[in-house]
């Protein structure tokens, strides 16, 4: 088997693993409160596009408006662009509907899946293309093991997606600076980013100042627009056109929409979010958010290599191939570009780590880099030392990967299924992530771990339904009943005080700003006391009241 | 491109001991990995778990008397310390103004943690229970007069907008049991407790209610505390300092007590409590 091909084969490989794992990992998680709208829009949004193949109905404005939009901001979801959900729904329609080879949930995630794997293949071919295939391997596993990113890559949600997409444009543009005559390949991958998250919209921040360094480097003030126009034409005009040719919303009035779109994230309210103990929910917030995110959720052992490989980049900048692309500049620029708005104190910091999941690549791929080189580095003052025959040298930079690759993972499947509440070891784990005050979760997917407890609740056939307040799991409630993880008997009671009011249970997610669910329960239950507490290495996560049979 | 070999890597051309020194981020990077297994794997289960809970609440059940205080450290542990001791805590108690009225206070705690309301305080009594350390602090408390809370029905109330309600809200992200009161921007609430009996200091609390509301509305509000018609203390509550303590010190004897409540938007949720003490 020619190495070319052995190495295309383990790219896949990987792929596939991170496939895998992202599927059976994600049938722990719970299902987030933004997935369900995710998913109820999609499958409109297939439906949709079904009823058009097959000629149900044409591509009319009352027909798109329907589906995909509305008078109201947030009617049809037409706030996020369409691409992940459209996948979302038509995977739900193919392997649940009509293959039968998975349960609802799960072929909705589906699709998150699969480009979670497709990024791991990414970096693994971008990393062999730029150093090697013990760069791009670790390079890939690096990816795989991130106890936020494997989290995130198996909901239904847009954050995985968006980090694939942008990385598949970074790539794209990087291969296209080549000179090939029809770098179409760029353009329509960043109009596919467009399609999948607002975020994309900073990505041309780092394109544009990587291409004029390029530029003037090659051909000085002519070069900034000459060097390889043709990728400029692919961006300005491809782009958008995906865009649109995905977004039906968009195939009338479409400067309208796409200012609506714009403006409501501009606008977009400042949800609850905890951080160093203080909850935030206005700016100014603390420039350092996503630093001290980054260093408390990524593996430190990754963290510690990205900073090796950094420094072996630099210092051997001219060795990367095609040093004339500049793909370390372009890396890091990728990188700073995803991250660097949240160091500006007036972006709002809620979601946190999951906003900046672009930067992940550049990271794993600069791990990787350093990984490899201090294995090398190792090797050669080993030989130096006491003779070593030169087969050693792969065994030894193998087992440095192993050992690295293995701490990441371990914080990774630590982390599972509550992967939101997890912090890594330098933070002190789940724990010391609370004596730190850092977020403990968000959109509700803890409750699925109180289910089991609830269900016992469920009355005796014949006996009136029990009513649950659920507050955040609430959209999720029709899916968990869906998925038969809960009795229909066992239903959500409703919002607030008057939700709390005709209950008979009660739980509480917790979160800073949801203490509150907590003293409304009270108020209304007469006790503090819940009957069970839902813990991740004992930090609380969710909690359950049962009101007292005298009330 | 393959990467070069390691002898084109930064070998220095000195002696044996630089050379060695290359080994370091190999073995960095090992010793962090070794280190974050361990690490990793110890934090999974280093909190105390149900059955240290249950023998520490034990502890506390043998000695509890009707109307100590429980209180657990750090507050992120309070739903699992409710759990096994949430009967012995009634709701005026999780919600209190603060925690002087209090004579004996048990401190559940883990992690070396301590609550703020043990500080400056010293045990009487000790004990660990798997993980869960158990402390007593016994002191004198405060004598309270008059809590106008329990005087809310016979206040009179001089404003344009909603009568004050006792209510059990959140302050501050805590539970608070607190008179609250929506004054119409502009237009001060005035709330007079009439014949209120005084010692020799009137302390109180003041914050905003509910996040979203001091989310979405960034001003402060502003209480005044009038004794006999005389401003004795006033205090500000903006929407990040949760529950500001205020105090004066009072004549011994009977007099009004008028609390006047600010605010310049509206539904500004205006939370208060304030007790006459000895």
């Amino acid at each position: 088997m020619p190495p070319g091909m052995r190495s295309s084969i383990c790219g896949l490989v990987l792929a596939l693993i991170t496939v895998i794992v992202v599927v059976v990992n994600q049938r722990d998680v719970g299902v987030a409160r933004d997935e369900v709208v995710y998913m109820q829009h999609g499958s409109r949004y297939a439906d949709w596009w079904v009823g058009l193949v097959t000629l149900d109905h044409g591509p009319s404005k009352d027909s798109i408006t329907r589906s995909f939009g509305g008078k109201g901001p947030t009617d049809g979801n037409r706030e996020h662009p369409p691409l992940a959900k459209t996948l979302f729904g038509l995977s739900e329609k193919l392997f649940h509907d009509e293959l039968g080879v998975a349960s609802e949930l799960t072929a909705y995630r589906l699709p998150s899946a699969l480009l979670h794997g497709l990024c791991v293949w990414l970096v693994y071919t971008m990393a062999l293309a730029l150093w090697g295939f013990a760069e791009a391997v670790v390079a890939g596993l690096l990816l795989l093991f991130l106890p936020r990113a494997l989290f995130h890559a198996g909901l239904a949600c847009f954050d995985a997606a968006i980090m694939t997409m942008w990385f598949a444009t970074v790539y794209a543009y990087w291969r296209c600076l080549d000179g090939r005559r029809w770098p179409w390949q760029a353009g329509v991958a960043f109009g596919l980013a467009l399609a999948t998250k607002h975020t994309a919209g900073l990505l041309p921040f780092a394109i544009a100042l990587h291409y004029a360094i390029v530029g003037y480097r090659s051909g000085r003030w002519r070069g900034l627009v000459l060097h390889r126009w043709r990728l400029i034409v692919s961006f300005v005009v491809l782009s958008p056109l995906v865009l649109a040719l995905v977004w039906p919303w968009l195939w009338f009035e479409p400067v309208a929409h796409v200012r609506d779109w714009i403006t409501f994230h501009l606008r977009h309210v400042h949800y609850n979010f905890e951080y160093l103990g203080e909850n935030w929910n206005a700016p100014p917030f603390p420039w350092h958010v996503a630093l001290v995110t980054t260093l408390v959720t990524v593996p430190v052992v990754t963290l510690v290599a990205a900073a090796l490989g950094t420094g072996a980049w630099i210092a051997r900048r001219d060795e990367v191939t095609y040093p004339d692309r500049a793909p370390g500049l372009l890396l890091a620029l990728s990188a700073a570009a995803s991250i660097g708005p949240f160091f500006l104190g007036s972006t709002p910091i809620f979601g946190a780590e999951k906003h900046w999941m672009p930067a992940l690549p550049s990271l794993c791929i600069a791990a990787a880099v350093g990984v490899v080189w201090a294995g090398r580095v190792a090797f050669g003052v080993l030989a130096a030392w006491r003779p070593l025959a030169d087969r050693w040298r792969y065994p030894l930079i193998g087992a440095l990967a192993t050992i690295v690759v293995g701490a990441a993972a371990v914080e990774t499947f630590t982390a599972q299924p509550y992967a939101l509440s997890s912090y890594n070891a330098l933070a002190g784990g789940a724990p010391g992530g609370a004596d730190l005050g850092m977020n403990r979760q968000f959109w509700g997917v803890a409750a699925r771990g109180v289910l089991p407890v609830l269900a016992r609740e469920a009355p005796a056939a014949g006996a009136p339904p029990v009513s649950v307040y659920t507050h955040d799991a609430a959209p999720a409630w029709g899916v968990y009943h869906r998925l038969g993880l809960l009795p229909k008997t066992v239903r959500d009671a409703g919002w607030e005080q008057q939700g709390i009011d005709r209950s008979q249970l009660a739980i509480v997610i917790h979160e800073k700003h949801f203490n509150r669910h907590d003293y409304l329960i009270w108020r209304s239950y007469g006790s503090v006391q819940p009957v069970f507490v839902l813990r991740v290495a004992g930090v609380p996560l969710v909690s359950v009241y049962r009101r007292s049979a005298r009330d | 491109m393959e990467a070069s070999d390691e002898a084109t890597q930064g070998t220095p051309p000195g002696g044996v001991a630089p050379r060695r020194l290359l080994a370091l981020p190999a073995l960095l990077l090992i010793g962090v990995a070794i280190w974050e297994i361990v690490a990793t794997r110890c934090a999974a289960s280093a909190v105390a778990d149900d059955a240290a809970w249950t023998e520490a609440a034990s502890v506390v059940r043998a000695g509890y008397r009707p109307g100590d205080l429980i209180v657990f450290a750090p507050d992120w542990i309070d739903p699992v310390g409710r759990l096994h001791l949430g009967d012995l805590i009634p709701l005026e108690v999780a919600a209190r103004m603060d925690a002087d009225r209090f004579g004996r206070i048990w401190e559940l705690s883990i992690r070396d943690a301590r609550a703020p309301e043990t500080a400056g305080l010293s045990p009487v009594a000790t004990a660990q229970r798997g993980g869960v350390t158990i402390r007593r602090f016994e002191r004198t408390p405060v004598t309270v007069l008059a809590d106008l809370r329990e005087r809310l029905a016979t206040a009179r109330v001089e404003s344009p907008g909603r009568r004050p309600t006792l209510e059990l809200t959140e302050v501050g992200f805590a539970p608070r049991r607190c008179i609250q009161i929506v004054p119409v921007p502009g237009t001060p609430a005035r709330i007079t407790f009439p014949a209120v009996p005084l010692g020799s200091v009137l302390v109180g609390y003041v914050g905003i209610a509910d996040v979203f509301t001091r989310r979405d509305n960034r001003a402060p509000a502003r209480l005044e505390v009038q004794v006999g018609g005389a401003t004795v203390a006033e205090a500000t509550a903006g929407v990040d300092d949760g529950w500001v303590r205020f105090s004066a010190p009072t004549t011994p004897g009977s007099a009004d007590v008028t609390i006047v409540a600010h605010a310049t938007t509206p539904n500004r949720l205006v939370c208060f409590a304030a007790e006459a003490r000895q």
